[in-house]
């Protein structure tokens, strides 16, 4: 009899039809099982309903062919009306099921190998057997029999090493105290984060980068660190729970111990349990190389061909148990319509290291053979160089990165204390770079290198015995004999090209986009005018519109009334200060120029400002920047208000004012004889004041925040970059160059013009 | 008696010769045949300088004396000629401070106390106070500075400007209500080129946007051939019949003065001289320059060029009525520049200096690079350009992208987004002139900080245009390409290259003029 005419009429009830093997699945139950109905559990995902969303994945290719002309289905929603019925739904909370049901089939499960400790056991334990009581609970009191298959993978072997029997694995860990455990910890952990200590750690290490931009940038990203500790605890916490018990992560734990409960229901239904190894894509069906998303070894093979993996710490001869999708979905046909006796679950091992082992050495010469032969063309570099892996063993492997990741820490701390620059800003990124390719190994290693590594060997008898058992031209249909692979033939033919083909293709539309971007990088697009709001370009000052900084500046304004010697002392305390200016300057900036701005007392205002009109302003001009003032004078003429908000004194920006239609600047506190106090009558507009006067000023003057600008060239002008809905970055230090690149936002170099010197001081020498 | 100039053509015994090439020169070997214009020696210098200048005031032409134009009560307006002349710069005393001088001792004798000096600028920036005392001297920046009355032309202060009438060409003639309401205005010129003095000096350098735009513009400057001939400018007809309507309004005293080639001295002596003729020590100081130059940073070597002051000697003086006084000038200036040169070249080869009567005491940027070869270069010339009609020009300056945004802020701009629309003069003159000109931002900077007028680098332009019009190829030798390329032109790395480029249509052996300046001088091409 054929797996079909044994199905025939069956109610099947599939969990994470939406995954991976859920859809393969269902594509093999339309096509081969046409008796077949599937009850599928979906969970409504933002706005799409569970209906909606079967009707999203059918309208995927491969269930074309099912509908339309020349097949018995009108439309995908006929299809869906005659096979299927959909029941809304999660597995956190399963809803009632149908009374009818035959067969389950529980695919569902947090596939990803580091999840937080409570989404491994909601999902892997608590949710199955919810779904096991519910079950239960269709057959309304009757002893229907509902066969129930389920899901899991055979790394639920956990750290144990030789031939995997086909059978319960054996071990001790109580799935009752340790789900509630592992529950416990996300409210345990979450309370751990809110401590005094943990959050005084938080915020210092925000302030460190932040406090030059203000109190809430700092405290936006103290609480982004918070989270994300929380998160990655909830995970640290399952690996070091499971591996204590003897598995590699949680994911392999949660799954074991979802077993145990499964086991317990073997009294009630007919169970079996089907452990695939690493799925990976289709030989034949639906089509040669069928995979959806990214499963294990993807994202290291599309890495290795980038010429980013420069070594894996893998054992050369440890076997990879690959499985192809096809295999797995035809095995749980097969198994769908066995008939397994109450009390004694059977157990099915779908992996390929038993009959048919690939090497991770073998596998490496695959990749390695198809990039060779197809390598990927990035830009206009020619292909890239392959790595050669020498397979050092973990440890080496492990030192190797090590010493990367504290090359980077250090280049790192090194690039954000230079003089900011173009050359700079092209290290900082480079350094980006490969930080990013530091933290991508150092992700894949550790989730990896346990399963790289392995010495496991899973016995698949009873997987051999279903494909033999299969009748007619069902061994065709339901092929799950793993030794008729070619894994030569199927990593460089099917495998490969088929997860290569979306980068290849991504890759020709970013080579697209990098190009347009290379033409317009620093290239301002034209400001239009615009009639509906009216729209303000913000600009800083120093280091922005000029090249200048306040110690400068103040040099530049005091020197000049003063004689040689007082001078020579003048400068020289300027000099002794520096130092400990520098770091007042990292930490706070208000307090910064608060220090400078107090060396002003005593001076007569009015004759600074008669210096600057006489002397400085000659200076500021020579020194601004052309595309700068270009830049401004764009805005004015498109009827935007421009406006200078700077933490410089008032009298240095004289020679701005026809600029500008708003000027804000520190302003000295004089005192009755017109002299300098030394203090500010206000405090100085930095970092975050910035941002609020613009906001300010927005609501006041019906200002369209979202079409407005602003110009800045350092990190403490961060939220004033921020408020509006064009930033630019100009001529950035390395902490605004890393903002502005994460936001998208553009980045220009303004230069100021060659022809000024710095060593100039204006009424000294020049 | 010096040498006049000559016209030397290349053979096998001519040693590598002298290329000016912005801030440095260049050794350049010449392919045979080339023919070489040098300028005539400098001429003797008058040899009592105060005794000519008292001549001349005492002894006009078509005028009376000086002291006879002077009376107590008076309004006596003196106006002289801007930092863009003499080029290089005077070593001091500077001829002006000595005409001035000795104006102001006249007028003082006379009983005169309203006195007011203009520097005549027109659209040139303001001179900084410390320009304008190494012009007319310590004892007169003192006395006359601190109160106001010596200070610089502002065309963009309509209080202060007077419109005279119009020409018969129906050309505004407006210029300093100082001036136009004095009862004497002394003009003191130094006519260092053809192109200087006679009616330009008032109607242009005390004249406002106005006015100027009658002549400096795309149509008129493409038909002045040369402005080195005033006879054959079109923008010189204009100014002279500007002169006329206002000197029916003002009484002028013109008073023009000549200057020899004496350009450098001291360790750059041996750039004036016959480069086969050089002695051991101006070989030694060639040598001394050219590896100094090379090794000096970017701002040394700026600022050694820009210490440059010329020991020019006074060849003559003459004062009294605008015309006669001019044609005498003229006729000096010619002796001292005039080269005859028998007949067009294929291709005409042309060395910028680094400075042009724009960038004294700033950098030259890359408009005024090309203004330097292919306006006044190219226009050194009577009769004839040295080259054929679409024949070539070859230019050398490194030509960097570098600007002044202290003097020549619209020049940045124009650069950016001017030249990047269109090099054409007339396209560019209709449609951004108007917007540049009127732009408050430059006026501002115009009138308050040393920046040139808006409209100046329209000028620049316009100046080029008989250039771009006249010749066929311009490669530039040894240029920033992105700079040249944006300005029309090409860039070549050696001469050999450029005349590669060229030869598509001056053929592979074309003839070849180079133009050994400066010292200035103009060819008289027959």
């Amino acid at each position: 009899m054929s797996l079909a005419d044994k199905l025939q009429d069956k109610k099947v009830l599939v969990t994470g039809i939406t995954g991976f093997v859920g859809e393969a699945l269902l594509h093999r139950m339309i096509g081969d099982l046409p008796g077949t109905t599937v009850v599928a559990i979906i969970r409504p995902k933002g706005s799409m309903t569970g209906a909606h969303r079967m009707a999203q994945l059918l309208k995927k290719d491969i269930f074309k062919p099912f509908y339309g002309e020349g097949t018995p289905y009108a439309d995908a929603e006929a299809l869906t009306a005659a096979r299927i019925e959909v029941v809304e739904g999660d597995l956190s909370d399963v809803p009632p099921l149908p009374t009818d049901l035959d067969i389950v089939v529980h695919c569902a499960g947090d596939v990803s190998f580091d999840p937080p400790i409570h989404e491994a056991f909601t999902t892997n334990v608590l949710g199955t057997k919810s779904l096991l009581e519910r079950i239960n609970e269709s057959r309304q009191g009757t002893d229907r029999s509902i066969h129930y298959v389920h899901i899991s993978t055979a790394y639920t072997a956990g750290r144990r090493r030789g031939a995997i029997p086909e059978a319960s694995v054996d071990h001790t860990a109580d799935w009752r105290v340790e789900a509630e455990a592992g529950m416990a910890m996300k409210s345990r952990i979450e309370e751990q984060s809110r401590s005094a200590p943990m959050l005084a750690k938080f915020r210092k290490e925000a302030e460190k980068l932040h406090r030059r931009a203000g109190h809430l940038t700092a405290a936006v990203d103290t609480e982004r660190r918070r989270t994300e500790w929380v998160a990655k605890r909830l995970v640290e916490t399952g690996t070091e729970r499971a591996r204590s018990l003897g598995w590699t992560d949680c994911y392999t734990f949660t799954k074991a111990l979802g077993e145990r409960v499964v086991e317990e229901f073997a009294s009630i239904f007919p169970t079996s349990i089907v452990r695939p190894a690493i799925i990976e894509s289709a030989v034949q069906s639906p089509h040669p190389g069928w995979i959806e998303g990214f499963k294990m070894a993807e994202p290291l093979i599309l890495a290795y061909g980038r010429g980013e993996l420069p070594e894996f710490p893998a054992s050369p001869d440890s076997v990879l148990e690959i499985i192809p999708v096809d295999h797995v979905v035809g095995a749980i046909c097969a198994v769908m319509a066995t008939e397994p006796e109450l009390n004694k679950p059977e157990y099915y091992q779908i992996g390929s290291g038993a009959r048919n082992p690939l090497t991770f050495e073998q596998m490496y010469a695959g990749i390695r053979a198809y990039f060779s032969d197809h390598p990927f063309d990035l830009g206009e570099r020619g292909a890239v160089r392959l790595p050669v892996w020498k397979f050092p063993g973990g440890d080496s492997v492990e030192a190797m990165l090590r010493y990367g990741e504290r090359a980077h820490k250090l280049a790192d701390a090194v690039i954000t204390r230079v003089p900011r620059g173009e050359r700079t800003r092209k290290y900082a990124r480079e350094l980006d770079v490969q930080k990013r390719r530091i933290d991508f190994l150092r992700r894949y290693m550790d989730l990896y290198a346990e399963y790289a590594q392995a010495e496991m060997n899973f016995v698949d008898d009873n997987v051999l015995a279903l494909h033999n058992s299969l009748e007619g031209d069902d061994r065709e249909k339901f092929a799950c004999d793993i030794t008729v692979v070619d894994w030569q033939h199927y990593l460089q033919k099917v495998h490969c090209p088929s997860v290569t083909e979306s980068m290849r293709r991504l890759d020709v539309v970013r080579k697209k986009r990098n190009k347009g971007l290379a033409e317009t990088a620093g290239v301002l697009k034209k400001v239009e005018p615009n009639a509906d709001a009216q729209i303000i370009a913000a600009f800083d000052m120093d280091g922005t519109l000029l090249s200048s900084n306040v110690i400068e500046t103040y040099l530049w304004m005091r020197l000049p009334e003063l004689d040689g010697p007082q001078r020579v002392a003048e400068f020289g305390q300027m000099l002794r200060r520096l130092p400990k200016l520098i770091s007042a300057e990292r930490k706070d900036r208000g307090a910064f120029l608060r220090a400078i701005y107090r060396r002003y007392a005593g001076a007569d205002l009015e004759e600074l400002n008669r210096i600057v009109d006489e002397v400085l302003s000659e200076h500021v001009l020579e020194r601004l920047s052309g595309a700068a003032v270009r830049r401004i004078r764009e805005h004015r003429a498109a009827g935007h208000k421009t406006i200078l908000i700077t933490g410089a004194v008032r009298p240095l920006t004289r020679p701005l004012e026809p600029l500008f239609d708003e000027i804000v600047a520190a302003e000295l506190a004089v005192d009755d004889r017109g002299r300098c106090t030394g203090y500010l009558s206000g405090p100085p507009l930095v970092g975050e004041s910035r941002a609020a006067w613009i906001k300010h000023r927005a609501r006041k003057g019906d200002i369209d925040l979202s079409k407005s600008f602003a110009y800045a060239d350092s990190h403490s002008d961060l939220p004033m970059l921020s408020v509006v809905g064009n930033p630019v970055a100009v001529s950035p230090d390395v902490s605004l160059f890393r903002a502005a690149r994460a936001g998208r936002w553009q980045i220009v170099d303004w230069k100021t013009p060659s022809t000024s010197s710095r060593l100039e001081l204006p009424g000294v020498n020049a | 008696m010096s040498r006049p100039g000559f016209v030397l053509e290349v053979d096998d015994r001519t040693p590598p010769l002298i290329v000016h090439n912005g801030e440095g020169f260049l050794l350049e070997r010449f392919p045979l045949g080339t023919r070489v214009v040098y300028p005539p020696e400098a001429l003797p210098a008058v040899r009592d300088v105060e005794e000519a200048i008292q001549n001349a005031l005492l002894n006009p032409i078509e005028s009376e004396p000086l002291p006879e134009l002077l009376h107590a009560g008076m309004r006596l307006t003196i106006a002289f000629d801007d930092i863009s002349l003499p080029l290089p710069p005077m070593k001091k005393p500077d001829i002006r401070q000595r005409v001035i001088e000795a104006v102001l001792e006249l007028a003082a004798q006379a009983g005169v106390d309203d006195v007011e000096i203009i520097s005549a600028n027109a659209l040139h920036r303001r001179l900084t106070p410390n320009e304008l005392r190494d012009i007319v001297g310590e004892r007169v920046f003192r006395s006359f500075f601190p109160e106001g009355k010596l200070y610089n032309f502002d065309a963009e202060d309509s209080d202060n400007l007077t419109h005279l009438g119009v020409t018969k060409h129906g050309e505004d003639v407006e210029i300093s209500k100082r001036a136009a309401e004095s009862d004497l205005l002394v003009y003191v010129n130094v006519n260092l080129v053809a192109m200087d003095g006679g009616h330009k000096s008032t109607s242009i350098g005390l004249a406002s946007y106005k006015s100027l735009k009658h002549h400096h513009n795309s149509h008129t400057m493409i038909h002045s051939r040369s402005f080195m001939d005033h006879k054959a400018s079109k923008m010189h007809h204009s100014a002279w019949r500007m002169g006329e309507v206002l000197t029916e309004h003002v009484k002028v005293f013109q008073i023009e003065t000549t200057l020899n080639n004496d350009l450098f001295s001291g360790g750059l002596g041996f750039l004036q001289k016959r480069e086969w003729e050089w002695s051991l020590k101006d070989q030694a100081s060639m040598l001394a320059a050219k590896r100094g130059l090379a090794a000096a940073p970017n701002k040394l070597r700026h600022k050694i060029y820009t210490d440059v002051r010329s020991p020019y000697g006074l060849t003559g003086i003459n004062a009294g009525k605008i015309e006669p006084v001019h044609e005498k000038t003229i006729e000096m200036v010619h002796r001292q520049h005039m080269v005859e040169v028998q007949g067009q070249a294929d291709v005409g080869v042309i060395g910028v200096p680094y400075l042009s009567p724009y960038n004294v005491n700033s950098v030259m940027n890359p408009i005024l690079a090309a203004v330097m070869g292919m306006g006044y270069h190219f226009n050194a010339y009577r009769g004839n350009p040295i080259v054929r009609k679409d024949g070539a020009l070859i230019l050398y300056h490194p030509v960097p992208y570098e600007f002044s945004q202290l003097h020549h802020p619209s020049y940045v701009d124009f650069f950016e987004e001017v030249l990047s629309e269109s090099t054409d003069p007339a396209t560019i003159e209709a449609k951004f002139e108007k917007q540049y000109a009127e732009d408050p931002w430059y006026i501002h900077l115009y009138r308050t900080s040393y920046a040139y007028h808006g409209v100046h680098p329209f000028y620049m332009w316009y100046w080029i245009s008989h250039a771009l019009d006249h010749c066929g190829d311009i490669v530039w030798v040894g240029a920033n390409r992105k700079t040249v390329e944006r300005m029309g032109f090409r860039s070549a790395s050696t001469l050999q290259d450029a005349l590669e480029m060229v030869s598509h249509s001056v053929g592979r052996s074309p003839s070849i003029t180079y133009l050994h300046n400066p010292p200035h001088l103009i060819a008289d091409v027959r």
